[in-house]
């Protein structure tokens, strides 16, 4: 057990969760793009805008796998069910907190509920649960985030 | 009392309410990019949607006179008025004038301030003008259309009313003591030249309410005038209509909801298209047959800005159901819009009072082609069309090649059986030739283009061979019938055939003479499904206006366009429909279609009269 082992897992178990959102999206189940909305905190320029919102996505899985396995370092278990759990927390305070209230806080191509028409808002802010992204995103960001939490834990 | 002239217009008599219902026409719209309220001519605001413009109203009494909110601020005593926005803005004043004095009532929802404000803010302000005017003002707000309790309390001072999790609170500056009675907060005070009276509204929604001082109300309330004028500062239009343009920018601002770029179609529901009828939706969604229109006007009106923030909602909302679109989405991007009705009695009687729009299941072709040209336009003026879109385009024309020759429910959402809709078929014909441009430009990827050509050549000889009938002259309603729509007048607007031709010049004609009143022009004949009649369609009448401009008759063109022009309310707002006998408006408002088409017509004969 080690950090590295943290981060290849996180690095996984990132990849993981981007694949099945991503499906999710082919499959017209959700509009959630993370990496979209990363990156046009970074540029207007949407193709750049995916790129780099890869790589800062990849970069915030790793540091939540660091988070993960410092709270496990913490907890001395490492069985999957409760990294599973852990998953699941996560994706909750996600959806509810992360980009549903701090990311529009400060994503500057963002909607908020307190734009008015001195504004221009190039994204729609996500919602609860992300729902204006589509109703079954909610399902599809606790599934991926439950996905991440297993996935560490394997390699922990 | 004679007659009289001030700088708010002219003054008249109050248009007297029936059953408690004010006339549509006397509605002025106030907002500020997230929700809208309508406020008659006797100082009542009778809607008001908060926190946003599709959320349930607190101010309801247009769609229940008994039960619904409402927030009066008027003269006890008989009085007359005159209104107008103050110029430039989206500030209402209207003037009471009574037999001892006269006071300006200005309203206004307030704009982002640079200190701690509340989420929503709506300002009433009352400025003595001549003598003594005795006033009552009186907040009855009803959560939820009316279905929540609402339970009204004391915060420091403050008169509230809550319920859940929505509050309002109203703060009063030298307009007499709040009071609290049974079913609302209410005081009275009397004008005096030069007094002035602060009446706001503080709305909070999920979080504490904020309770502004005097002082932070007047600097957002001169912030927010100053915001109105500096955004029409920038607008571009300078033709000969350019009071009636410069109104519907300001109008179409308001339906522009700002949280996400969607445009709402009209910032109300259920206000009724006949009296007592059936016919009575919920606009407060965005359309897909809007796009184009709302497009050009954008662009038209230097809204670089917004025309970005409204292809990018565009392109986002419609993901979910790529590469089939829905005719509609919520203003959030969500595309569910569960059609239910409520228990409330209706603009006069008129039921259901519907929230939410079934036709979102429907199948609407010309949506098709409305979502490519404007791509087209955003890529003509410079926008940028990536790759992912480009592609998504693509499948969109490829859906195109496949569905055209089915039936469909058509611009109009008939509610009878589908039909080949005239217009539907054009705007499939649109669809394939905007793709094919773009294919050329490489802004999506060309392998399909033989196809396209193929099937947009195939598709017009269907229009040309199956929806024209000699025997009328005319471009008809669906295909092998005899039936006229004032819709097909969109394809000629948006380049489908020659508009200087034998059969464009002839169905315009034949169309006008068919569906018109006067100025007006209703949408079409024949069957949709419903029971009653409805009004004539405002915007038809300016997408005539505009097809003879295009078609070569600029004279007579600029001759029904004054004569539209005339036809908005004192503030020169619009709504969906007008009864020809009575003038009276019909359907919601402000309706941004009327107010897109206004602007479309206007700049095409500008652009007619240049060339």
């Amino acid at each position: 057990m080690s950090v590295w082992q943290a981060l290849a897992g996180g690095f996984v178990g990132t990849a993981a969760l981007t694949t099945l959102l991503r499906a999710a999206t082919e499959f017209h189940l959700t509009r959630m793009d993370l990496p979209f909305l990363l990156g046009t905190a970074l540029t207007a320029d949407r193709t750049r805008a995916k790129a780099l919102g890869y790589a800062a996505h990849f970069v915030l899985g790793l540091v939540f796998a660091v988070i993960y396995y410092a709270l496990f370092t913490a907890l001395g278990r490492h069985d999957w069910w409760i990294w599973s759990i852990f998953g699941a927390g996560h994706g909750i305070f996600s959806g509810t907190v992360l980009i549903n209230v701090l990311l529009p806080a400060v994503h500057p191509r963002m909607g908020t509920t307190l734009s008015d028409s001195t504004s221009v808002a190039l994204l729609e802010p996500p919602g609860f649960l992300a729902r204006n992204y589509g109703a079954q995103t909610a399902t599809f960001g606790l599934i991926a985030h439950v996905l991440y939490g297993t996935v560490i834990a394997l390699f922990l | 009392m004679a007659a009289m002239t001030t700088s708010g217009g002219q003054m008249r008599e109050v248009s007297p309410r029936r059953g408690g219902y004010a006339p549509l026409r006397s509605y002025a719209a106030i907002g500020d990019g997230r929700s809208v309220a309508l406020v008659a001519e006797d100082g009542r605001i009778d809607w008001l949607s908060w926190p946003d413009l599709d959320s349930p109203a607190v101010f309801g009494a247009v769609l229940d006179a008994e039960a619904g909110g409402r927030c009066l601020v008027a003269p006890t005593v008989p009085f007359r008025v005159a209104r107008r926005y103050l110029p430039e803005t989206n500030v209402l004043e209207t003037t009471f004038v009574t037999e001892t004095g006269s006071v300006r009532l200005l309203d206004a929802m307030t704009l982002a301030g640079q200190s701690l404000g509340p989420s929503r803010e709506l300002q009433r302000r009352v400025e003595g003008l001549t003598g003594r005017v005795p006033m009552a003002w009186a907040v009855r707000p009803r959560f939820g259309f009316a279905q929540k309790p609402t339970r009204f309390g004391w915060r420091m001072g403050t008169p509230v009313a809550t319920a859940g999790s929505d509050a309002l609170a109203v703060r009063v500056f030298d307009a007499g003591a709040a009071q609290v009675c049974e079913d609302q907060i209410c005081g009275s005070f009397a004008s005096a030249p030069g007094s002035s009276a602060v009446i706001a509204l503080s709305a909070a929604h999920q979080e504490p309410l904020v309770f502004p001082s005097r002082a932070e109300l007047s600097a957002r309330f001169a912030e927010t005038t100053a915001s109105w004028r500096s955004w029409i500062d920038t607008r571009a239009y300078a033709g000969s209509f350019r009071p009636a343009v410069i109104r519907s920018a300001l109008a179409l601002k308001l339906l522009i909801f700002a949280p996400s770029g969607a445009v709402a179609a009209a910032a109300t529901t259920s206000l009724p298209e006949q009296i007592g009828g059936e016919r009575n939706w919920d606009y407060r969604f965005c359309w897909v047959r809007d796009a184009s229109f709302t497009m050009a006007a954008l662009l038209r009106l230097g809204c670089a800005a917004e025309a970005q923030a409204y292809f990018w909602w565009l392109v986002q909302a419609t993901q979910l159901t790529h590469p089939r679109l829905q005719p509609l989405y919520r203003l959030d991007g969500g595309a569910h819009a569960r059609e239910r009705s409520l228990p409330v009695s209706g603009y006069l009687g008129s039921r259901p009072v519907r929230v939410g729009n079934a036709a979102a299941g429907q199948l609407q072709l010309d949506t098709y082609g409305e979502l490519l040209a404007t791509a087209w336009l955003y890529a003509e003026a410079g926008g940028r069309v990536d790759r992912d879109i480009g592609h998504r385009l693509g499948e969109i024309a490829d859906l195109v090649c496949r569905t055209w020759r089915r039936p469909d429910a058509g611009i109009w959402e008939v509610r009878s059986a589908p039909a080949h809709f005239t217009q539907s078929k054009m705007m499939c014909w649109v669809a394939l030739d905007r793709a094919d441009r773009m294919a050329v430009r490489g802004l999506i990827p060309a392998g399909h283009r033989a196809r396209w050509a193929e099937q947009a050549a195939a598709c017009r000889d269907f229009i040309e061979t199956c929806c024209y009938s000699s025997a009328r002259g005319s471009y008809t309603r669906t295909a092998g019938e005899q039936e006229l729509d004032a819709s097909v007048l969109l394809g000629l607007l948006a380049g489908y055939g020659d508009p200087r031709g034998l059969r464009w010049r002839s169905s315009v004609d034949v169309i006008r003479q068919g569906l018109g009143h006067g100025p007006y022009l209703y949408r079409y004949t024949g069957e949709d499904g419903l029971s009653g009649h409805e009004g004539a369609f405002l915007s038809c009448s300016f997408w005539l206006a505009e097809a003879l401009a295009r078609t070569g008759r600029r004279g007579e063109a600029t001759e029904l366009m004054e004569q539209l022009v005339a036809l908005a309310n004192d503030v020169g707002l619009y709504a969906e429909e007008v009864d020809p006998a009575s003038g009276a408006f019909l359907g919601n408002l402000p309706q941004g279609l009327s107010h897109l088409a206004l602007i479309s017509a206007a700049t095409a004969i500008t652009e007619q009269v240049s060339s």
